[in-house]
């Protein structure tokens, strides 16, 4: 009861911020929200890309280390999968060079 | 007036005039009329050329016995990609070899023409992928339909069980169609936003090291986009060649 009480309090004071919206969009002297963005997404698509690329580099080695007579089959795999996995983060730059100005 | 590489300027030289008043019959409106040819087209016309002359070329001088490098080289990619469409598309994949090869090449090209100065590559613009891409798609959709006749629509309703009661095949051939609808568009998204994408981070990244390190470093990176366009091309003709096996491939 109390601790709900106090939550509750808390959350009122969150109706102070509503006339925030009245002052209307102020984009020209603040900060490039957008270009920031985009600096944080190109670095985050690219560490994933480059986890997901270091897996399926590893698997491929593995796999060519237990069956050496498989080299065609998984070295096709391979690049498959890495030029795939690389394209993922490639749509993430197209999307920065079409909406960043 | 647009920045123009000297061979687009040759081009409009000569052609601004049909070129515009043809434009203009087909109710569009260049938006330079004195040079309605951009460097994209330009740049692809000439790739064109220099392939239909190296293969005017190439078939003066086939010979059975004594194989001019030229000729040994065609031979390497052919047997290559022959033999890739072979392993992924099974029976009868003799026919698309044409077609690979020629797709093969002409990106290729224009993947590295950008290399030489004076010169740009046209798969750094959107179009030229798409255009690429959907000539690809068309392609596939089209041996598709040859193969399976008006069946292959069946394609599109994702894999069916026979064993499954009439019931439960319905609804889901209904949400399958959908999803595979969508998922045939995204593949000619895919091709076309990879290979622009590829070439274009090419040409920003040596742009950037070009403004940062004038000397030396931006070598790196054109050795790099050397690679990344034999990859793409590769990667392009090898996804190409598994739609081509997923719509005429048999069922087993």
């Amino acid at each position: 009861m109390r601790k709900s009480s106090r939550l509750f309090m808390l959350l009122s004071l969150l109706f102070l911020a509503v006339p925030v919206f009245a002052q209307g969009g102020e984009a020209a002297s603040g900060v490039n929200w957008v270009a920031i963005t985009a600096g944080f997404s190109m670095a985050i698509a690219s560490a994933v890309c480059g986890l997901a690329q270091a897996k399926a580099t590893a698997a491929a080695a593995e796999g060519l280390a237990r069956n050496p007579a498989a080299r065609p089959g998984i070295q096709l795999s391979l690049i498959l999968g890495l030029a795939l996995i690389e394209s993922l983060a490639l749509y993430t730059l197209v999307i920065i060079f079409a909406k960043v100005k | 007036m647009t920045e123009q590489l000297w061979f687009t300027a040759i081009l409009n030289h000569l052609f601004a005039g049909p070129v515009t008043a043809f434009l203009r019959r087909l109710h569009i409106e260049p938006k330079y009329p004195e040079a309605p040819i951009h460097n994209a087209f330009a740049m692809e016309l000439l790739v064109f050329l220099f392939l239909v002359a190296l293969f005017l070329m190439l078939r003066a001088q086939l010979s059975v016995d004594k194989p001019s490098p030229l000729q040994q080289i065609f031979e390497m990619v052919h047997d290559f990609i022959e033999g890739q469409s072979q392993e992924i598309i099974g029976a009868h994949s003799e026919v698309h070899t044409p077609f690979l090869m020629a797709l093969a090449f002409f990106i290729l090209l224009c993947n590295l023409i950008g290399l030489i100065p004076g010169f740009e590559s046209p798969t750094a613009l959107p179009v030229v992928p798409l255009g690429c891409a959907l000539v690809a798609f068309l392609y596939y959709q089209v041996q598709g339909f040859k193969h399976a006749g008006p069946a292959y629509l069946a394609h599109f309703l994702g894999p069916s069980d026979k064993n499954m009661s009439i019931l439960i095949r319905v609804p889901l051939a209904l949400l399958m169609l959908p999803i595979e609808i969508i998922s045939h568009l995204a593949r000619v998204l895919s091709l076309t936003i990879r290979l622009f994408a590829n070439m274009f981070a090419g040409d920003m990244v040596t742009l950037v090291f070009f403004s940062l390190v004038p000397l030396g470093v931006p070598i790196l990176f054109l050795g790099l986009h050397i690679g990344v366009s034999f990859l793409q091309t590769y990667i392009f003709v090898l996804l190409t060649t598994v739609y081509l096996a997923g719509a005429v491939g048999e069922e087993h």
